[in-house]
């Protein structure tokens, strides 16, 4: 569903992405972990266009996104670090802008609480203005976009960034729903033990390049972590 | 938590019209609940309604007053009893420029121009009680007339409301949400833009309804209601067009600029330029290419020239010439003789000769003047305000072409009034230097002065090229932040 070929990003002298391959398949849960600046953001701006490669393409399903910008993001969903919203409007107005944007048609105000109250955000916080909620109400409305727009993949750049222990298990526990139901997705993360939890694979990031990539099941916490901090930071995990 | 939608299907796309309408709604909707826009707003609304029903109130007393004064100056003409006509003509009669239906939206130079003329023999007066010149400079902070709130506080509203329309967005994070769903960057300008027309909409329309109400309750205008109608209309055109660059100036800066701060340091920078200096910097640049002569050196030119005319002086060499051409022209050697009156005839001739040295003072003068307009719409291009004024005063009728219809009007009349006392005379008047006079009868066949404004299609005629020179700015403005919102991007 989602595919990286020979992916490079160059910004003048610096590489930031050098040639990427990675496939994301349908009900797979793909980790990007790494260090800052170790490409991982800028894969995630690839696949959504947001910047052009230099080298290489970013499929979604089948959909070169560089040549067809469009169509390839009609396939994708997206969760930012901080989901940033309109402040003056209310999270379910927010929620309806999104959808409406992206679905082209406008859901009902039930059908919209009820995504939002399945993204773990409470009813009567949903009329409110968003002005007024804290990161993790915020993450909870940006999950509920997401959910809204019924995507084929899924792309998650450091999604539970912030978020308190019980909201960033909940956050798992939607992901969970969403590979059972099909969705691809690619997601960027320093948190380990969210990798391990809901990852069918993990990938570490180094200065641009996939320096590894196994099966979440193939590892345990502890091997993951040396790995991790192994290729990142050059040193022995405790 | 339950269970999330069933299987992920490909996503329909929302035509473009549905999704620039979407992002209109939504713009407009935090427009309406932004609190700038409330207080701004509400202040820009107040200043309007005050503009608008003091503007009324003062154009309406001043109109009552003219006539008035008008009436007067006539039944004092016709009230002068028996005298000799030329004495008649040197009596005169005072013309009332009446203020044009829509002069209470715009004043233009009104203030700075004198409202009435006395038409007397041999000379063609300058007008008087200039507003601005009468009034003391107190006065002047408190004239308030709509075409400032609409040229001036207008755009400065657009540029508060506006200027992080964009830069709000990547500030705030919501322009990679946006992308992300798939809204392409010129939706997202010309959603924002429907958006920001609405408030327009709000800051232009009301006001002109109120406007047109109030003519439409009063009978009479001095131009009919269908012209009132055509002036409004393309005064409303003017500010329309200016106000939609200045807000697409203002959503084309906000996404070229890395921040909201420097965003508005440059629409501010615009907006000082624009409305304060360009225009006297443009006056300048224009009397400097074009320039008029002082009064003193104009009046001066003038009474040089008109001393070429013999006026009462019967030793002038052109006196001595004219009476031998019309002895000749008579067959006869003393005047005397001659079948008509020759003292009429000669202060015709006069006035004849007179008409044709003001006429080509006043000219030449009239065609610096339009050379200056034209050299200060040209700025237009850069600076809206240089073409918009123009056209405003153009529409409301205070512009100085129609001061000059106005006077060409009043200065036409007046000699009307020369030519039929004079025609008395020559008729009537014995050569033999005994004294003639006329009754009232006479001063009653000259119909009283009556001014009509010129027709909206007339005025369109010399002003065309003010809306093109808008329209031609808005299009590259549009061009502009077409442009740099086409590159927008989220990081």
């Amino acid at each position: 569903m989602l595919e990286a070929n020979d992916l490079t990003k160059r910004y003048d002298q610096h590489l930031a992405l050098d040639r990427l391959n990675l496939k994301v398949a349908p009900g797979e849960i793909f980790c990007l972990l790494g260090g800052n600046g170790a490409g991982k953001t800028t894969t995630i701006n690839l696949f959504l266009n947001f910047i052009q490669p230099t080298s290489g393409t970013a499929t979604v399903n089948g959909i070169d996104v560089a040549a067809r910008p469009l169509e390839a993001k009609r396939q994708i969903a997206y969760i930012p670090e901080t989901v940033m919203l309109y402040g003056s409007l209310s999270g379910i107005e927010n929620l309806e802008y999104f959808s409406k944007l992206a679905l082209g048609v406008k859901r009902p105000r039930a059908e919209l609480l009820d995504l939002l109250v399945q993204a773990g955000l409470a009813p009567d916080a949903a009329p409110r203005r968003v002005e007024g909620y804290s990161k993790g109400m915020r993450q909870k409305v940006g999950i509920a976009i997401a959910m809204a727009r019924n995507a084929r993949a899924l792309l998650l750049d450091e999604p539970t960034s912030g978020l308190d222990p019980q909201a960033a298990n909940e956050f798992a526990r939607l992901l969970e729903q969403m590979k059972h139901r099909g969705v691809a997705i690619l997601m960027t993360t320093h948190d380990l033990f969210l990798a391990k939890q809901t990852g069918t694979r993990v990938g570490i990031m180094q200065r641009g390049v996939l320096a590894a990539m196994f099966g979440t099941d193939t590892v345990d916490h502890t091997e993951l972590e040396r790995i991790y901090l192994d290729l990142s930071y050059g040193k022995k995990a405790a | 938590m339950s269970a999330i939608t069933e299987t992920a299907a490909p996503v329909p796309a929302l035509p473009p019209a549905g999704m620039v309408a979407t992002i209109a709604g939504k713009e407009f909707t935090e427009l309406l609940r932004d609190a700038r826009l409330k207080w701004a707003g509400g202040l820009i609304a107040v200043l309007m309604l005050t503009a608008l029903l003091l503007g009324w109130q003062q154009q309406q007393q001043l109109d009552r007053e003219r006539a008035a004064a008008s009436h007067t100056s006539y039944q004092q003409w016709l009230g002068q009893g028996e005298k000799n006509p030329h004495s008649a003509a040197h009596y005169g009669q005072y013309a009332f420029k009446p203020a044009s239906p829509l002069s209470f939206l715009d004043p233009g130079i009104n203030p700075y121009v004198g409202s009435a003329v006395w038409m007397e023999a041999h000379k063609q007066n300058e007008f008087r009680f200039r507003p601005a010149r009468d009034a003391t400079s107190l006065r002047r902070f408190g004239d308030l007339s709509i075409n400032f709130v609409w040229q001036v506080l207008s755009p400065l509203l657009i540029v508060l409301i506006t200027f992080n329309a964009f830069t709000g967005e990547r500030e705030r994070g919501t322009l990679r949400q946006l992308l992300s769903v798939g809204v392409q960057p010129a939706q997202l300008l010309v959603g924002k833009m429907t958006a920001i027309s609405a408030l327009l909409a709000i800051l232009l329309v009301p006001p002109m309804l109120m406007a047109m109400a109030m003519l439409f309750f009063v009978d009479e205008h001095h131009v009919d209601s269908l012209d009132i109608l055509g002036r409004s209309g393309l005064m409303f055109i003017g500010y329309a067009v200016y106000l939609a660059g200045f807000a697409l100036l203002s959503l084309g800066v906000s996404a070229a600029c890395g921040s909201s701060r420097k965003a508005l340091i440059v629409l501010l920078a615009f907006w000082v330029l624009n409305c304060f200096v360009a225009p006297r910097a443009i006056t300048d640049v224009a009397a400097r290419l074009a320039p008029t002569p002082s009064a003193v050196q104009f009046q001066s030119a003038l009474t040089q020239a008109k001393k070429a005319n013999f006026g009462h002086d019967e030793k002038h060499p052109a006196f001595i010439a004219f009476r031998d051409s019309v002895l000749a022209r008579y067959g006869v050697s003393r005047v005397e003789d001659l079948p008509v009156n020759f003292r009429a005839l000669s202060l015709n001739e006069d006035d004849e000769r007179g008409y044709r040295i003001y006429d080509e003072h006043y000219g030449r003068l009239w065609a610096i003047y339009l050379e200056q307009e034209r050299i200060r719409s040209l700025a237009g291009v850069l600076f809206p305000m240089a073409a918009l004024q123009p056209w405003s005063m153009a529409m409301a009728g205070t512009d100085i072409a129609q001061q000059n219809d106005f006077a060409t009007a009043a200065e036409r009349y007046r000699r009307e009034i020369q030519k039929a006392m004079a025609a008395d005379m020559i008729r009537n008047r014995p050569n033999d230097g005994s004294d003639y006079v006329a009754g009232p009868e006479l001063w009653a066949s000259i119909a009283p002065f009556e001014y009509r404004l010129p027709q909206a299609a007339s005025v369109l005629g010399n002003q065309w090229r003010n809306l093109l020179l808008l329209l031609v700015w808005a299009a590259m403005i549009g061009g502009f932040a077409l442009t740099v919102v086409r590159r927008l991007r989220p990081t």
